[in-house]
């Protein structure tokens, strides 16, 4: 399901569930009265020169469809991980709108607010954020508790979530007993254990080691293909954003520079800042059939037949080893032909 | 050549500052031209009659009267029965308490409560720390004084917490609340306890309510200010994770924040009983019903063996409560100790096992008769009788450890240190010094400071203190120079060398439980010498925090940097004065500070036994009843820590407060 979504990129199932618009955050005094004004435009060293304001997200507009995993990368400090929370207003915006399932998250009163966040969302922190004091099974189940759900009816659902992170057997353990691979499955058990509609995942692996790093991206991908949340995922990995998103956006110094599919950012890269970024990323990696592909032919046709999601990697040894052009299929449909030198022109990274 | 081409480039500034401009160049011109004022005018000037507010002794006295009126009329007016009512309150608890602890659980029982609570808190160490207290007060023969001031700290302890842990809550909640507060608790550390005695007994008048208040003032900032640290600590992301799964505010207190914070708060419980129990000797001054302050006080001049007995019993009683609830704070840690379902079934019935054997130990106690306070067997007497012969022989002018040691050492202290610094300070011109001090002031730590300085010490003259002001300022200069001489080579050794800090820690640590006046006892005797005594306690109080900062200070220094030092060559030496010494420059300013208040709090507290100057007036007015000169002089003792205080805080912006 998520290789269907990112193959045609813009196939969305209903309206958008996150809809952010023009967000800004700025910190410091008079923050609000900067937005609107020639300042805001400012590089950021010249706008705190001149205002004291630092300002963290910029102008930031995105919609997130059911189901999509949306991947907000960036390096340090360039405003992503505010970003992220000012979906739920841990930190307030300083301008612009948020909806979250079609309700206005900015204008939400504190019970609003409370509810959204006990029942829409569910948040996965970088240092994870478990309760030291409590047992496994209680971390997983303290979304439920601040909701007010009886003790045996949470109880009983973190064992199932549990089940699903497959640490059933350190229900009892408490976390500093756990790697921390083990404990950030913990986090993602409390995160899936309130049943949310959206998932906000704050660089949750960056504080893991390589190979723990990337068994967790494959428990998200498995998450995720089990049951379909919509995610926003927010990460300085390149390879990791490029794995799990369906799309990207790149920011940089508060702003998006690039949003779009991982195939259009590592095809067509916005400016020289994101070319830099993806420069190292295998192209053949990234790039479908769907990129390379041309306009077929008169009696093209009967070459071999591919989908059109396929990688050019995974389509290297069908393409090699067939004398005819390689025909890319969407749903039945021949949409477009590859021939050998499409691939390689890919593969050498040049347009 | 490359130098000139470097400082010549734009928006590179090579501060360049000659030798002659440092600043303790420039501190010691400043003392060098005020001693040439001294020694040239060669006339006294001390500070003129004509500006001293001399009715301000009468209107402070006019407080006592009303409030001495207010008591006599049949319808006082709100004040007083709001004072009136905290003060019998208080009266009323402590003596509950008392009675609790003395004639309702008897000895027996009360014994076995400590024990057995100790025990079940803290394990088997704890308990047998506690059961041991209790026998060296037995054996002491000061039971009976002893659960009178336990009960008095219990009451102020939990009274402190009572008020401490809710502020300290808002506190570590709310940054404004927290800059609000902190000056007010920097301002209750500073003050020493002897400026506040005065106006505390004419409020609440002497007994319990008056000693607890005064202890209360001394051990709520600890409360507040570690409550809030503690809820402070809790990591950002988990406050941020149960935000963001939609707890309410009082939820993130009770499920979050608060069992987190847990172990900081139990050190919360532990530093207030210590700075509770540092109080127990002067709020015996000040509570006319027993407990171990009064033999301390009374039996300095008329039985000095019972005065050091019971100093002892204070020191049991500190080390005891602060090992147990160190004991108690670690074990139950519920982060660390993870208790399954059957252990906290066992938890629950051994607690109750605890609460019946108590129960039971008070019923036999009751029916063998064993009285409310232990009295039969004490090694009192015989104590007494050597303590006496040991304080015998140090006084005797023929031994050696007097002529060889103690004596003349006293005489140089005071001969060629104290009285030429004093004579110095009083007959200097009043304007030279207050210039010079205000100049000092400036140099080291600004305008601001400066500018306090000479508003303090022109209140400390306007209200005709300022003789006995220097006498005591000169004591403080003394004390707080070998104070800090000895902290700073100590800590610095502590820092370098690991059996130097392994043989410090228990010194210190024992040095610090100690109530402030305990300090000043045996040196009544061992240095009988006019200020000596106070000097010598004082030192000894204060050196051990300058240790401790210091030793953190130099051992805090980022170790790449020092790595880099060495990589680069330096020996030990260079890397320990260019390298470690000049970054913890901060924390040794720090112990400074913090070296010079408690020096001031034991020297004031020295006037009782002969120190003179600003204690003694203190001193005097509380056992005379004389309100007005008691104040001034508590007056002029704030002022004189407040300058102290802002000058060696120096241009930090903000000062880590507590002294734990």
């Amino acid at each position: 399901m998520r290789q269907s979504a990112s193959s045609n990129g813009h196939r969305h199932s209903g309206p958008p569930l996150i809809k952010a618009d023009g967000i800004w955050k700025i910190f410091g005094r008079n923050a609000d009265k900067v937005v609107g004004t020639p300042d805001a435009d400012l590089p950021r060293s010249e706008l705190r020169a001149k205002t004291g304001c630092v300002a963290a997200v910029r102008d930031v507009s995105f919609d997130v469809y059911p189901g999509e995993v949306f991947v907000v990368m960036g390096l340090s400090g360039s405003g992503k991980s505010t970003l992220v929370r000012t979906l739920i207003r841990l930190i307030e915006p300083t301008a612009g709108r948020i909806e979250l399932d079609g309700r206005d998250v900015t204008a939400a009163s504190h019970d609003e607010l409370l509810q959204l966040r006990r029942h829409t969302s569910s948040m996965v922190f970088q240092h994870f954020g478990l309760l030291a004091h409590r047992t496994v099974l209680d971390n997983v189940a303290f979304g439920l508790e601040v909701q007010g759900v009886s003790k045996a009816q949470r109880h009983a659902r973190a064992g199932e979530v549990l089940k699903l992170v497959g640490l059933e057997d350190a229900a009892s353990q408490f976390p500093s007993e756990l790697s921390g691979g083990m404990q950030q499955r913990v986090g993602l058990a409390r995160a899936f254990a309130v049943d949310p509609k959206v998932l906000l995942y704050d660089e949750p692996f960056s504080a893991l080691d390589p190979l723990i790093r990337r068994d967790m991206q494959d428990e998200v991908i498995r998450l995720q293909e089990e049951t379909g949340k919509t995610t926003v995922f927010i990460t300085h990995d390149l390879p990791e954003a490029l794995r799990l998103g369906d799309r990207i956006a790149i920011m940089r110094d508060g702003r998006i520079v690039q949003l779009g599919t991982p195939e259009e950012l590592v095809g067509s890269p916005a400016d020289e800042y994101v070319e830099n970024f993806v420069r190292d990323i295998p192209r053949s990696h990234v790039l479908t059939l769907r990129w390379i592909m041309r306009e077929a032919r008169a009696g093209e046709e009967d070459g071999p037949r591919l989908d059109v999601a396929t990688t050019v990697r995974n389509a290297v040894p069908v393409i090699a080893s067939s004398e005819r052009p390689c025909c890319a299929v969407d749903d039945g449909r021949i949409v477009g032909v590859v021939d050998k030198d499409a691939v390689l022109t890919a593969i050498a990274g040049e347009e | 050549m490359a130098a000139s081409s470097i400082a010549a480039r734009p928006g590179i500034v090579l501060e360049h500052r000659p030798w002659w401009r440092s600043r303790m160049t420039i501190v010691a011109a400043i003392v060098g031209a005020m001693v040439i004022c001294h020694l040239t005018l060669s006339r006294t000037l001390s500070w003129p009659d004509s500006l001293v507010w001399h009715s301000l002794t009468h209107y402070l006295d006019n407080i006592q009267n009303w409030l001495a009126a207010e008591s006599a009329k049949t319808d006082p007016n709100f004040a007083y029965r709001l004072i009136h009512w905290i003060s019998s309150g208080l009266d009323a608890l402590v003596r509950w308490l008392y009675h609790l602890l003395s004639s309702w659980l008897t000895w027996p029982g009360t014994t076995l409560l400590g024990g057995l609570l100790a025990w079940r808190f803290g394990g088997r160490r704890a308990a047998v720390i506690m059961v041991g207290s209790f026998a060296s007060f037995a054996a002491l023969g000061l039971w009976d004084d002893s659960m009178q001031t336990l009960a008095l700290m219990l009451v102020a302890v939990a009274l402190s917490l009572l008020v401490g842990v809710p502020l300290g809550i808002v506190a570590g909640r709310s940054d404004r609340f927290n800059g609000l507060i902190t000056p007010v608790l920097d301002a209750m550390q500073i003050v020493p306890a002897f400026a506040y005695l005065m106006p505390v007994v004419i409020f609440f008048s002497v007994g319990p309510a008056a000693a607890v208040i005064t202890t209360m003032v001394y051990s709520v900032p600890p409360a507040v200010r570690i409550t809030a640290l503690g809820i402070r600590s809790v990591p950002a992301n988990t406050v941020e994770a149960a935000l963001a799964l939609g707890s309410t505010k009082r939820q993130l207190l009770w499920k979050v924040q608060l069992p987190l914070a847990r172990r900081l708060l139990l050190l919360s419980v532990n530093q207030t009983i210590l700075f509770a129990l540092s109080m127990v000797v002067i709020a015996g001054l000040i509570n006319t019903e027993g407990g171990l302050g009064a033999p301390v006080t009374n039996g300095l001049n008329s039985d000095p063996a019972l005065a050091i007995l019971a100093g002892v019993a204070i020191v049991v009683m500190a080390i005891a409560l602060d090992r147990v609830t160190e004991a108690i704070a670690e074990r139950t840690d519920t982060a660390k100790r993870h208790l399954d379902v059957a252990g906290r079934k066992r938890a629950r019935l051994a607690t109750g096992a605890v609460f019946l054997s108590i129960a039971v130990a008070a019923i036999l106690g009751h029916l063998l008769s064993a009285g409310s306070a232990y009295t039969r067997w004490t090694a009192q007497d015989w104590l007494r009788t050597q303590v006496q012969n040991a304080l015998d022989y140090v006084q005797k002018p023929t031994t050696f450890l007097f002529k060889d040691i103690t004596n003349p050492v006293g005489n140089f202290l005071v001969a060629h240190m104290l009285q030429p610094l004093d004579t110095f300070l009083v007959e200097t011109p009043w304007f030279i010094t207050l210039a010079g001090l205000a100049a000092i002031a400036f140099v080291l730590s600004g305008l601001r400071p400066a500018t306090t300085t000479i508003l303090m010490f022109a209140l400390i003259g306007a209200i005709g203190e300022w003789q006995d002001a220097m006498d005591t300022f000169s004591q403080v200069l003394v004390a707080t120079a070998i104070a800090v001489a000895i902290g700073i080579v100590l800590g610095v050794l502590a820092a370098e060398i690991p059996w130097v800090s392994r043989a410090i820690r228990p010194v210190n640590d024992v040095l610090q439980t100690l109530p402030q006046l305990v300090y000043v006892i045996p040196f009544v005797y061992i240095f009988p010498i006019s200020y000596v005594p106070g000097l010598i306690a004082s030192v000894l109080y204060a050196f051990p925090v300058v240790v401790r900062l210091v030793e953190r200070g130099v051992r805090d220094v980022a170790p790449e940097t020092v790595e880099a030092a060495g990589a680069f060559g330096a020996t030990r030496l260079q890397t320990l004065v260019k390298v470690k010494i000049p970054l913890a420059r901060d924390a040794i300013m720090l112990g400074i500070n913090q070296g010079i208040i408690m020096v001031l709090a034991v020297v004031v507290i020295a006037g009782l036994v002969g120190s003179g100057a600003l204690g003694y007036a203190v001193a005097a007015g509380l056992q005379r009843g004389q309100f007005g000169i008691g104040v001034v002089a508590s007056i002029a003792i704030l002022a004189m820590g407040i300058a102290l205080d802002r000058v060696t805080r120096g241009n930090r912006s903000a000062a880590k407060g507590g002294r734990s």
